[in-house]
């Protein structure tokens, strides 16, 4: 090990978790002095974070990096575990926040700009520090701060709407942390410890119901965040009510990495193969509520929230499906999810200022008036529902063909209800992309177009939903290793405590 | 009706946290990792309190990350809280002599002893959190008393980040200099029960001191004023 | 009576989750749901200091120099309710300030009338 944060393979994953946090506290001083740059602290932060994230790819991909914090040997000290999904998690999360970012330099401009900044970086040193731990309480705190920045967040604005989303959304998710304490402190008094990879070295089955009640516990405390049926009460408002940044982060990187904890739980620490089969029928219906649910909505950041619904529901039938084929299919399937949800909200929340008005009915003719933005929209809309060249294409296809796999005729069933859902998903979409393009508006066809600011993410996210959707090789062999990680505990348990 | 079944539905998780209960009977040393602390934590960080070494060395990351989520707090409130127009200037009735003098006399001794708590917070139970909230706890005594007066909202920034950010800075130095881990305690460890022990544990607990009283002063005056 | 002697701490922490719970499910004024939350809380915080305890022992703090590490009671549940006590208040504190700016906007308290985002 050598000088400050240079391991001899790499960088210090823990500088992915300190900058952002280093510099969030360090935003009120930089204010005093000129509150101008403040905005651009974000894109340096999770500019670095990227670097740090990619240049650590090659390394993990051989063996994790364990990182003691402390100096003393786990389970005695907390440690972080940047294995192949936990620097997968961690690169999509920095340039989720990167383009996001650059995003909200023209669109946040009322409010306390400041305390945005400031709760943004939180936010995604939340999440960073969900997927990069190995120890369970850790996960407990990390996730604690992504739900209350989230809070906070999603009342940004003020408005009506925006309170009593946010306060229901509060009461959801502090009665879900409390039940996941209580899991956490019933696991701890039966096996003394609090180290991930020791409490799965010492369960042997899940079927005892003193294993069996902290697990169910915890999943529902953190289904609550990750928006499983029935405990999405929460989500259509929230998602609907917050700033359109804060939307596309909160679809594409706060919900899946509540669903990153709940597969960590269940695999890794609880092993429980048995009761996969219940996830795989609630994948199912979450899947089907959300598509129906979202077809019959007039407010476009409602239908996209219900759109998130199903693709959340889609994701968890892939991982229940419990074969390395069906783990990796999932996890590409939440690339796709947040390339696609992230792009679609970006486009939406142009469109939404410049007609003043979320309601579908008032895009007509805005095909005209906003063409990039209308077609990143509709390139987004093609990629949720699975079209080539897209990005949803492969990853569907490996979801349908990981499920084919798995032989009986209930997964053809669930097969025929997965295509129905996708099929009623391409109902409300191309509905939108009508209006968008084939209905006449009213008022002058000037082109008014988004700012440059708002385009260049836009357009990064749309050149990698092609890029990845044309070679998706680039990334099958990551997710291959991420997805063998977390099926296989044994090789977990050996890299952590050795 | 929703009384029905919210009761059947608690009936249902009581029972079965009871049955998952069983394995965990109550009064009976449990577990390996709290006997290592306690057998080893005086030598290897010099703290006389082992519930100090746990939070702050054994488990430092947790602490980083409850500071922090402290404050979002302070600043979530103050985020939801700004474009509240103030109430139109409310009449503030001077209080007595007997009490403005009172609470006058009492501040620095209240602020004294919530400083003693957090600086002996390796040596006798508390800690910087507990000294932080006796100190806010001083200023809602002058909030109350003598009304008027405010914070300044400069200096409770500056000692907020400042607090944070020596946090950091010194698991930093640890990466670099004690060892090469983050939060590794570089500083020589001392005598056993004596003021300048255990490393950089007391200097952690003087930083988190005054960053949650700042805190929460900041809460309230926030609330106060806003309301 | 052994039983309820013995184990009082667990029922009392039992006690205080079920009433938060009960609170959460069915009142209607924020204000009482906002003390459910807090009360669910204490509770969940009262079980992991009681999973901690051994019995007879002492706080883990060696005071004097003849005190012996076998008579003392865990100190990671402590630890870890210290960290859960200061989440608590913190999401309290956003709660409370949710709860100022909606009276503003709808001059109610009731959860039943604040339902503007149907479907």
């Amino acid at each position: 090990m050598g000088e400050l944060g240079l391991l001899s393979n790499g960088v210090n994953p823990v500088l992915l978790i300190l900058v952002p946090l280093g510099l969030a506290f360090l935003v009120p001083l930089i204010g005093f002095i000129s509150k101008k740059i403040i905005k651009y602290i974000p894109v340096i932060a999770f500019l670095f974070n990227l670097t740090v994230a990619l240049t650590l790819i090659p390394n993990v991909l051989k063996q994790p990096i364990v990182v003691k914090i402390g100096g003393f040997a786990p389970p005695f000290c907390i440690n972080l575990v940047a294995g192949p999904i936990g620097i997968l998690f961690s690169t999509l999360i920095a340039l989720a926040g990167l383009l996001v970012s650059i995003y909200a330099l023209s669109y946040i401009k009322e409010g306390p700009t400041e305390k945005y900044h400031m709760l943004y970086l939180l936010l995604l040193t939340g999440a960073t520090g969900v997927v990069l731990t190995g120890d369970i309480f850790n996960l407990f705190v990390f996730f604690e701060i992504l739900c209350i920045s989230s809070y906070a967040l999603v009342a940004y604005l003020g408005n009506k709407a925006g309170i009593e989303s946010s306060i229901k959304y509060l009461i959801q998710g502090s009665v879900g942390s409390s039940l996941f304490l209580l899991g956490i402190g019933l696991l701890y008094g039966q096996f003394g410890t609090l180290n991930m990879a020791d409490i799965a070295n010492q369960i042997q089955s899940a079927s005892s119901p003193s294993i069996f009640v902290p697990m169910v516990l915890m999943i529902t405390g953190l289904g609550v965040e990750a928006a499983i049926f029935p405990l999405n009460a929460w989500l259509p408002d929230a998602h609907s009510s917050a700033p359109s940044s804060i939307s596309a982060i909160l679809s594409g990187i706060a919900i899946e990495v509540g669903l990153y904890a709940v597969v960590r739980v269940l695999f890794t620490i609880f092993d429980a193969s048995n009761f996969l089969m219940f996830f795989v029928f609630l994948g199912v219906l979450t899947l089907l509520i959300g598509e129906m649910s979202a077809f019959s909505q007039k407010n476009i950041k409602r239908m996209l929230a219900y759109s998130s619904i199903g693709q959340i529901g889609l994701i968890v039938f892939a991982v229940s499906l419990n074969t390395q084929y069906g783990v990796s299919a999932g996890l590409f399937q939440m690339i796709s999810h947040t390339l696609g949800k992230g792009l679609l909200f970006l486009a939406a929340g142009y469109m939404i200022y410049r007609t003043a008005s979320m309601d579908i009915s008032s895009f007509e003719g805005i095909g005209k008036k906003m063409p990039y933005t209308s077609l990143a929209f509709t390139i987004g809309t093609f990629s949720l529902i699975g079209l080539p060249p897209f990005i949803g294409f492969p990853s569907k296809f490996m979801i349908i063909k990981a499920a084919l796999a798995k032989e009986g005729i209930l997964f053809t069933v669930l097969i025929g209800l997965v295509l129905l859902g996708t099929v009623i998903e391409g109902a409300y979409f191309f509905r939108v992309v009508q209006v968008i393009y084939f209905k006449k508006g009213n008022g002058n066809p000037e082109r008014k177009e988004a700012p440059i600011t708002g385009l260049i993410p836009m357009f990064i996210f749309v050149i990698l939903i092609l890029l990845i959707g044309v070679y998706p090789n680039l990334i099958t062999k990551i997710l291959n290793s991420a997805a063998s990680e977390l099926l296989n505990k044994i090789d977990y348990i050996r890299s952590v405590l050795g | 009706m929703r009384r029905v079944i919210s009761v059947i539905l608690l009936i249902i998780i009581c029972w079965g946290i009871i049955l998952a209960l069983h394995k965990i009977p109550f009064g009976i040393p449990k577990t390996k990792v709290g006997e290592y602390y306690l057998n080893r934590g005086r030598q290897e960080t010099g703290s006389a309190n082992i519930v100090t070494s746990v939070v702050l060395n054994y488990r430092g990351f947790d602490t980083l990350g409850e500071v922090t989520v402290l404050f979002i707090a302070a600043i979530g409130l103050g985020a939801v809280l700004a474009t509240l127009n103030k109430k139109g200037k409310r009449k503030i009735e001077p209080s007595s002599l007997i009490l403005n003098t009172g609470c006058r006399f009492l501040f620095p001794l209240i602020l004294l002893f919530g400083a003693y708590i957090f600086i002996h917070g390796h040596l006798t139970p508390g800690g910087g959190f507990q000294g932080g909230a006796i100190i806010a706890s001083a200023y809602v005594l002058i909030y109350l008393g003598c009304r008027g007066r405010r914070i300044s909202e400069i200096g409770s920034k500056t000692t907020e980040s400042l607090g944070g950010l020596v946090f950091i800075v010194l698991g930093l130095v640890g990466l670099a200099v004690g060892g090469h881990y983050f939060l590794s305690n570089f500083l020589p460890k001392g005598q056993l029960n004596t003021l300048f022990s255990a490393g950089i544990i007391p200097i952690i607990y003087i930083a988190i001191g005054f960053k949650v009283g700042s805190e929460l002063a900041g809460v309230i005056d926030n609330l106060m004023e806003k309301s | 009576m052994d039983f309820l002697s013995n184990n009082i701490y667990y029922i009392g922490a039992f006690g205080l989750i079920f009433i938060g719970l009960f609170i959460i499910l069915v009142k209607h004024n924020l204000i009482k749901v906002i003390i459910g939350i807090s009360v669910l809380e204490t509770g969940v915080n009262l079980f992991l200091i009681a999973v901690g305890y051994i019995s007879k022992g002492t706080a883990p703090i060696f005071s004097k120099p003849g005190i012996n590490a076998n008579q003392m009671v865990d100190p990671v549940p402590q630890a870890l309710v210290l960290t859960a006590i200061v989440i608590g208040v913190a999401v309290l504190a956003m709660a409370l300030s949710l709860a100022i700016r909606l009276y503003k906007h709808y001059a109610t308290l009731d959860l039943r009338k604040i339902k503007e985002q149907r479907w």
